[in-house]
Parts: C-alpha cells; structure tokens; sequence
C-alpha cells in the first residue's frame, strides 16, 4: 500500500502549508495546461464553425477548384499564356459553361479573379480584389444583402456591381453608396448592393469576401478578354440524392475537355472540410506542442521544489523512519505531495482555460471549443507529470538513512 | 533466552584518519523486563549503542541478536519493520511531527502497519488516555508544555506496543516535576513486562533503573544491578558529592561521574580518591577543589 489516507493529509498538509510557493511551482504547469487546452479548444472551435457552414449550405452543394492554383499577381498572366494547356491552371470560359451545363445543376456561380484598378471618388482601391460572378451566387451561399439587390439575370450584362461591407466602407467613406459609380477598366459601374457582413467566408479561399468587389462575370470576361481566372465554383444540385451523381458527371465532363486530366477538383460537402481540417489539425498539434513544452517545463520546476521540500523535511523523514516508515511509504508520501502539485495546477489550468474561453467568445468572432476529452487527457497528462517529476525527489527522501535525518534539524 | 545479545560490537564513523570509534567492541546482554538506565559523559557513545540496539544504526562490526535473531545486517526494510512492530522512541527533543496534532503523531506508527484511519485515532486516543494527556488530543506538538509533548511521544512508542523501549534522555529537556511525571510513567510501562532502556546525566534518575551502565569512550566500563527505588552506588558518589570539577575540567569536557568512577584509570587519583560529600564522613577531609 503506497497511498494511504494518511498520506493524502500528509500531501494536503504540505501543499497547503507552502500555499504561495505551491502556487509558484503550480505556475508553469497552469500556464502550460491552459494554453495547451485554449489552442486545442480554438482549433476545434474553427473547425465546427466550418462544419456548421458547410451543413448551412446544405448537402446539394458541390465546390469546384483547380487541384492547385497559382495565387497572386501571376495567375493572370499564366493564365493568358496557358490558357487551355495548362493542367492544373485556373478554369476557363468553357470550364464555367461545361459545369454549369451539366444535367443537374441548378445552380452555379464561379469565382474569377479580375485583375485591374478600381477607382473610387478618393482614389484607388488596393484592400480587395474584384470577383466575376453570376446571379446565384447569394443564394448559393445564403448570403443577404444590407442595401440594393444582387444583379439579376436582367441586368447581368450590364456594368453594375455589388460590394462587401468593408469594401462600401473604404471605397466610398460615409456615403452610402448605392447608385455611386467607381471607375474600372476605364469602365463605370454602378454599385447596385451592399452585401451584410460575411461571419465566415470557410469556402472562399485567400480573398476576404467582405473586402471584395462583385460584378457579373459576362462583363469581368469581356473587360479581360476571357484571361480572368477562376479560382472557384459554388454549384448546387436540384436535389440532394443527386449530388453524387452530378458531381462526378461534372468530374467527367470536365476531364473530357481536358483530354482525361482536368486538373479540377470537384468537392462534395464535408470533403472541404477535410481539406481544411488537415491544414487546421497540423497547425493546432505544433501550437499545442509548443505550449506542451510550457508544461515539461512546469514540471521540472515541480521537480525542483520536491527537491528543496525533501532536504528542509529531512528531520520528518528521520522520525518517520524511526517510527517505522519502510522506504516505499516515504516514497509514496513524496510521490502523492508531487501528484498532488502537479494535478492541483491541472485543476487551475482548466480553470484558467476556461476563463480565457469565455474572454475569446466575448471580445472576438472566434468560438473556442473545449472539449472533455482534452480536459481529461491534459488532466491525465499533468498527472503522469506529477509521478514522473516526482520519482526524483521521493527517492532521494525514502533513502535517507534515518540516523543522519533525525540528527539534521 | 535474553532479549538482546550484543557480541563485540563495533561502530566506527568516518574513514583514514579521521576514522571515530563511538563503540568499542561492546559486549552486553539484556533481559526481558529490564529497566536499564545508560550513563556516561557526551560522547562516550551511549546514543550510539541505543540506535544500534533501536535498529536504526547498523554496527560495524560484531553481532547482534534481537529475540535470537540475527539483526545486525537486516536490510533497511526489515529494519523498518521491525522497529515499527518491536520497539518504541522517545527522545530528548520530542521529536513529534509539527504539523500533526498529539493524536495524528501518536496514530502514525499504527498508520505505517496499515491499520485503518478511524481504528488508529481510537487507539491513539486510548494510549493518550494512558499518559494522562488526552485532553491536548487535537493539540499541535507547540501547543504543548514539555512535559505534555514527552508524554505525546512516550504514547507514540507504546502505541504499537512494543517489547522495548528506547528513550535517549526522556528528561534531557525537562523540569524536575515533568521529570518525575515522566520516569513514572515509564516505571508504570515497566511494571507491566516491558523493557526499557534509557540514557540519563541524572543520578537521581537510577532510582527507576533496576541497571545502569556506565559508559566511557565507547566501552561499558561498570555494569550493576541495582534495586529500585535506590540510587546506583556508583551513581550516589557522583550525586552525593559537590561538583567536584575545576574550571581546567571543565573546559576539557570531564564530567563529574568520570572523576567519581572508582576504577576510572584516566581519572585524577586526587580528586577519584577523595571526593567530597556533604556527609560529615567525608567533610571532615580536607577539601581539595573550590566549594
């Protein structure tokens, strides 16, 4: 028997006894176990925000995008070099058509990059990028409008424009910029609606949606002579039994047109996920490496006190020798006082985590999860800290020779 | 069979040249149901015989049998055990643990034998009861007199109760009334069938003894039965006689019992062959040191 409720008040007593510099020694380990539970727990938060997306869209919705893409100020002019031959390239004018075509599909709206400058009433616009687009597109991603309405099929040829939230706010500062014009292309465009704010954008990529410019796609191919590329399509299927089937008559279609190897990927609901998760997964384990490290340093500062508390208890080792204690019951005590440090900084960790939880929901947008495995597991985890720092010291106490410890005062 | 047997026992501390010799081929037997009392001046190795008689020090050499059986080379944790269920400690300075309360310090050998919680407090609870302090039950060790705290930890050796009892000078740190309360209270224990074993600087205190040993530099060098109730002869000359040390003696750490030893070699032949007493036999003598 090496714990015994003896033991346990002995551990209490000592814990106690030494509260401020129990609470010192508890530091590392609470920072350790907080950071560690917040990182996961914010991971965790953004994946179910995107899941809960994803099941907002429904299951009818299929995402389609080149299975790589080259970003930034090239695209355009790989695509304009390439077009056609470059495998895994943006899509093109015939892409969009071919999808779009396709038995199926009710709806569609490609995403297309359209380079060149907007110019506003003060100057140039450099914060977002302006999109092509068709008229599905808010319903496609249920998305409502503050001011105005989306461009419809019967303005859809038409310069006319629907800006984000930011965008409304930057490019025309305090007016409300419904019927305003802003220059692009040497072209003028009417700004017909303001978009809400977008609360997440999971699917839209690098470009920030409340930043972006949107006008009909008809007119960004026109402007760029049919080199604007498109990074993305949303399609929806008429009925949700038929999302598989479309989406890989789709795949077919597009590999068809490309002579077998399209380059496209065509994702079906919770498969965007999955590739979000992998990247979100990679980065929440090295966070939570880095803050696990906090906790192997918390624990040797646990290992440090045992030491200092065995050598100012030698005294009480010598006398409970003398009165009988074999070495595995002081090895027991030591190791409990140990447990009993580790995993009271475990409790306080939480806690804090907790704390820091209720902090992040309130003053940002994101929404931590915290889940009771990872507050079991990190639980368990600064409990084997505390056996483990522990073995240390407790050895170095059960083998004293009582003679020696009872003449130390 | 006797209870102890030492057999040429040793204890050396330190090596080369600063190598100690605190016993010296020590041969001694005891009894069950002696009460013995260990006298001797500091450092003639009297604490050193009872930790090796208590276990907790292992001779150098020599052997030693507690109840016939061989223990001079047990094991740490055997030696544990043993001291845990055989024999029982009381010391000059208490030695109870601060932070426990006079009950939880006298149930803590009974803890280390696994006897459950509540059963333990009952029974410390009763062995307080025994001493005659079971009402500073939920008292801490400096919350208590030094009397009281001697009490505490003569009920902690006998909690277990044990066929011996070492106590290294139970009355070291206390006054003449908590003296006697305690030396009664070990009489008592002796009364009934335990043996005991105890160091002492206070004559008076062989009046208890049914023994006494006198020790010098690691060697017993007088061994006496003695009758209770009766102070030790030898004893009485060191107790009946006005100190009879010189300020040189002093300095130099010679107690008054190695001048009054009879057959003490190292001794003064002056002040060993006439020591003064307050008895008209002796005072007519001439004095020899300061009065």
């Amino acid at each position: 028997m090496i714990f015994s409720r003896g033991h346990l008040k002995a551990g209490f007593d000592s814990v106690r006894n030494a509260k401020l510099r129990s609470f010192w020694t508890m530091l590392g380990i609470i920072i350790g176990v907080a950071a560690v539970i917040t990182v996961i727990g914010i991971g965790d938060g953004v994946k179910q925000q995107v899941a809960g997306q994803i099941h907002h869209l429904g299951n009818n919705f299929i995402t389609i995008r080149p299975e790589s893409l080259q970003t930034g100020s090239n695209v355009g002019n790989q695509a304009g070099l390439f077009s056609g031959l470059s495998v895994s390239g943006p899509m093109t004018v015939n892409d969009i058509a071919t999808v779009a075509t396709t038995h199926g599909v009710s709806q569609s709206a490609p995403l297309t990059l359209t380079p060149g400058t907007v110019r506003g009433p003060d100057g140039v616009y450099t914060h977002g990028s302006v999109i092509g687009t068709t008229p599905d597109l808010p319903s496609l991603i249920n998305q409502s409008l503050a001011n105005g309405n989306f461009f419809s099929s019967q303005n859809y040829g038409d310069n006319v424009a629907v800006l984000g939230q930011n965008t409304a706010q930057k490019l025309f500062k305090n007016t409300l910029p419904l019927g305003h014009s802003f220059t692009f292309h040497g072209q003028t465009f009417i700004v017909v609606g303001i978009f809400n704010q977008f609360t997440t954008t999971p699917l839209s990529g690098q470009v920030d949606f409340n930043n972006a410019i949107f006008i009909p796609n008809s007119v960004a191919e026109n402007l760029t002579h049919n080199t604007a590329p498109t990074y993305e399509m949303f399609v929806r299927t008429a009925l949700p039994s038929q999302t598989a089937a479309v989406s890989s008559q789709i795949r077919q279609r597009l590999n068809a047109e490309h002579g077998g190897q399209s380059g496209i990927a065509v994702l079906v609901g919770n498969q965007n996920i999955v590739a979000n998760d992998n990247i979100l997964s990679l980065l929440t384990t090295l966070v939570a490496g880095v803050a696990a490290i906090s906790l192997l340093v918390g624990g040797i500062g646990i290992m440090n006190v045992m030491m200092v508390s065995v050598a100012e208890r030698t005294h009480e080792i010598g006398i409970r020798k003398a009165v009988g204690a074999t070495e595995m019951q002081i090895l027991g005590q030591f190791m409990l006082e140990a447990t009993m440090l580790s995993l009271s900084g475990g409790v306080l960790g939480i806690i804090l985590a907790y704390i820091i939880d209720g902090v992040l929901h309130v003053t940002t947008n994101l929404q931590p999860v915290i889940s009771w495995k990872v507050v079991v597991g990190v639980a368990l985890v600064t409990f084997l800290i505390g056996l483990i720092f522990g073995t240390i010291p407790a050895l170095k106490a059960a083998r004293r020779n009582p003679i020696d410890a009872l003449r130390t005062e | 069979m006797a209870l102890i047997e030492l057999q040429d026992v040793s204890k050396l501390y330190g090596f080369g040249d600063a190598t100690t010799l605190a016993l010296d081929e020590v041969t001694l037997t005891i009894e069950k149901g002696e009460f013995i009392a260990v006298m001797g001046p500091s450092g003639s190795g009297k604490s050193t015989l009872l930790n090796m008689i208590g276990l907790l020090d292992r001779p150098s050499h020599g052997q030693y049998h507690l109840e016939g059986k061989p223990v001079a080379r047990l094991k740490p944790n055997v030696a544990a055990k043993i001291r845990r269920d055989k024999i029982g400690f009381i010391f000059q300075s208490y030695n109870l643990l601060p932070r426990l309360t006079a009950l939880e310090n006298v149930a803590l050998p009974l803890g280390y034998k696994g006897v459950s919680l509540t059963k333990r407090l009952k029974m410390a609870s009763q062995m307080l009861d025994r001493v005659g302090v079971q009402n500073r039950e939920y008292y801490l060790p400096s919350q208590l007199s030094g009397g009281q705290a001697q009490c505490v930890t003569i009920a902690r050796a006998l909690v277990n109760n044990p066929r011996l009892i070492i106590a290294d000078e139970p009355t070291g740190n206390l006054d003449s009334n908590s003296s006697r309360l305690v030396m009664e209270l070990l009489s008592d224990i002796h009364k009934m069938g335990n043996t005991i074993i105890f160091v002492t600087h206070n004559p008076e205190l062989t009046r208890f003894a049914t023994r006494v040993i006198y020790m010098h530099d690691g060697s017993i060098i007088h061994d006496e039965k003695t009758a209770v109730g009766r102070v030790a002869s030898t004893a009485r000359k060191v107790l009946y006689t006005v100190p009879a040390t010189s300020e040189e003696d002093d300095l130099a750490g010679v107690s008054v019992l190695m001048k009054a030893l009879p057959d003490k070699p190292s001794a003064p032949p002056d002040t060993a062959a006439k020591p003064k007493t307050r008895r008209g036999r002796t005072a007519r003598r001439k004095r020899g040191g300061k009065s």
